[in-house]
């Protein structure tokens, strides 16, 4: 049996999937990313490589392609494909129904246009700043004195919706921490950061062309709060993916080494 | 491919506004006068005695006072010029060419005059400001050719004393043809299946061709082009795919090499500081004065997005397009500096109708006037360089 691999390495978090030549996944692992890309491609091997019985060494994977900001430092690799096509294919093999995705990592958010096979029909990034990233909800979270799982879910129980404008993770943290002081309801100033960036999310979705059929990947894409915003700004019911939505760019970098490797 | 002997060097020259060469022109006693403007025709301000020099603000970092003056909602290059100026780094300059184009570069211009910029150190040095026309009309372009005498030529004669005769003008004309012989003739090359040259190589040799007194660099040119003449390409081609680069002022070569580093070889250079258009010949009809001839060529070869009638704005896709065949491009990417008051309008529409009614597929990039962020870029320009590749794929091309 030939196995595949792809590793995302991304600004927060470096992911691993392992597929046999069915396309079925075999191992996966999210690792907290070290500094050092390198470092953090050989954690992650090693624990997917591990989960294989009889795999042994990451040099016996037949193809193994790097994503994700760091994919030019995956020692391993035998080529690296954007963080971009790789979630499309990934989410393409999870759900070919799905035709747009917002994948809001640890620092940028992307909106994708899916093509019927699985490639990049369009895409739009932001990647001016960390507002509405993983980076923006670590740091709110922590201002909100709550772990990120507990403050996904605060705006769900919201009645009201507090305006949040700082747009900047550093203002915004400010700014809610005012709110706080001035003795508003969490849920409702939470509500109100979820709709901020449910809003820049509904731009990368519609500059990249996205019309239904969507779906959210990326760190960010378990936030439950957020995904309530989306689906509240775009009108449209968000497709909830059977696979773990994080791991769609390293399954789409072991997809097209399948492909590649084959 | 083996390096070019002058890229390192090059790539020094561009590293300073007041390079070796300025320098040199500068000892010789020759008058340094900046634009940055297509509008302000660069034979113009080749005449004897002085030199052009197309302005740029390498290493720019801080815009802290140049913010001050002018806001933060103005591109970051206009902020960058003015900077540069204030720290006293164009205080070499003997006058500022400026253009009533973009209402940003025009209130950096501006800023030179109000905070007497320069002028502390040359009291003869000025700023003027020509007014190109909006439209393609007769009576327009008298008034553009009678605005570059009045504010270029007779501002020269009548404070440097320099000669702007027909005679000296049509000198002039000559040897700027020369120079864009060569580097048309260079850039020709990029045309190739597998070119002995890149795209990052051709920026460098366009750009110092622009910052450079032209006198001087040009045997370095013609020594270039000889080297490329006979340079052989690797076996195969290095790119992946070929893309034409539009846009507005672009005088950063890594922004290019950057492209490249992604695997899209930038075939042509369709933007401000660019050489299409840029550098092609100055043709003087029978019974045309040179500088009728001059201006004629300006207005009509100009591609800026200020030209807002319906044939120029059609006009400029079929460009990107004629290109893009006689380049043997597979898209073009449209960067556009953030502010930029005409770019952002005509990147967003390009975005839009390229693929559809060119089919052309396009990428849009707004940028700052110096290249940050590289690591999203480049995510940006692989995911399209891939894109491309799939398509040339399914549409049964060989892929490289």
């Amino acid at each position: 049996m030939k196995f595949f691999a792809g590793c995302d390495v991304g600004s927060t978090y470096t992911k691993a999937v392992i597929i046999d030549e069915n396309g079925k996944i075999c191992a996966s692992t999210i690792l907290r990313s070290k500094m050092n890309a390198e470092q953090s491609s050989r954690m992650a091997m090693d624990e997917v490589v591990s989960q294989v019985p009889g795999l042994g060494s990451v040099e016996n994977i037949s193809y193994l392609i790097g994503t994700g900001y760091g994919r030019n430092r995956v020692p391993f690799a035998d080529e690296n494909i954007s963080e971009i096509s790789c979630h499309a294919m990934g989410v393409h093999v999870t759900d070919p129904a799905v035709k747009a995705i917002i994948d809001i990592g640890g620092q940028d958010v992307k909106g994708i246009a899916v093509a019927p096979d699985g490639t990049v029909k369009n895409f739009a990034m932001n990647d001016k700043c960390a507002a509405g990233t993983g980076r923006f909800y670590e740091a709110i979270a922590r201002s909100f004195e709550m772990s990120l799982e507990e403050f996904s879910s605060l705006s769900l129980k919201a009645k009201n919706v507090i305006p949040v404008t700082a747009q900047c993770t550093v203002f915004a943290e400010s700014e809610v921490i005012a709110l706080v002081g001035e003795g508003k309801a969490p849920e409702e100033i939470a509500a109100g950061i979820q709709m901020a960036v449910a809003k820049r999310c509904f731009v990368m979705a519609k500059k990249a062309g996205a019309v239904n059929d969507i779906t959210l990947t990326g760190g960010c894409a378990k936030n439950e709060g957020l995904k309530k915003a989306i689906e509240k700004v775009l009108k449209i019911k968000v497709t909830e993916l059977k696979t773990d939505p994080q791991l769609m760019g390293a399954l789409g970098a072991a997809e097209y080494a399948r492909r590649k490797g084959a | 491919m083996k390096d070019l002997k002058y890229r390192v060097y090059f790539e020094n020259l561009l590293s300073d506004v007041k390079n070796e060469l300025v320098a040199q022109a500068l000892d010789d006693g020759k008058r340094a006068l900046g634009f940055s403007c297509y509008f302000i025709p660069a034979v113009l301000l080749n005449l004897d005695g002085c030199f052009s020099l197309r302005l740029r603000a390498p290493g720019t970092t801080d815009t802290g006072i140049a913010t001050y003056y002018m806001s933060e909602k103005t591109c970051m290059f206009s902020r960058s010029i003015l900077e540069r100026a204030i720290e006293g780094g164009y205080n070499f300059l003997s006058a500022l060419m400026g253009t009533e184009t973009c209402s940003m570069m025009n209130r950096s211009q501006e800023h030179f005059e109000m905070l007497n910029l320069v002028k502390d150190v040359n009291d003869k040095f000025y700023v003027t400001h020509v007014d190109p026309p909006f439209v393609m009309k007769d009576y327009a372009f008298t008034h553009y050719e009678k605005q570059l005498r009045i504010h270029i030529l007779d501002k020269l004669r009548d404070t440097y004393g320099i000669d702007t005769s027909d005679e000296a003008l049509m000198k002039a004309i000559d040897e700027h043809n020369e120079v864009c012989d060569v580097i048309t003739e260079i850039g020709n090359f990029r045309k190739q299946e597998n070119p002995p040259i890149t795209g990052y190589e051709f920026h460098l040799i366009e750009l110092v061709s622009e910052v450079c007194p032209q006198k001087l660099i040009l045997p370095y040119l013609k020594e270039t082009l000889e080297e490329i003449k006979a340079r052989k390409a690797d076996e195969k081609p290095w790119y992946r795919v070929r893309v034409v680069l539009a846009g507005g002022e672009n005088d950063d070569p890594y922004f290019t090499k950057l492209i490249e580093d992604s695997g899209a070889f930038v075939v042509a250079d369709r933007y401000c500081y660019g050489s299409l258009p840029g550098r092609e010949r100055i043709e003087v009809k029978p019974g045309e004065t040179p500088l009728a001839a001059i201006a004629r060529h300006y207005m009509y070869t100009s591609q800026c997005p200020r030209f807002m009638s319906q044939d120029k704005v059609h006009g400029r896709k079929q460009y990107f397009k004629q290109l893009a065949e006689e380049y043997k491009a597979d898209g073009l990417i449209v960067e556009q500096m953030k502010f930029c008051e005409y770019w952002e309008y005509e990147r967003m529409y390009c975005m839009n109708v390229m693929e559809s009614e060119y089919g052309l597929p396009c990428l849009g990039i707004e940028k700052e006037y110096v290249t940050a962020a590289s690591g999203q870029l480049r995510t940006r320009f692989q995911a399209f360089v891939e894109a491309l590749e799939l398509k040339k794929i399914k549409n049964g091309a060989e892929v490289k």
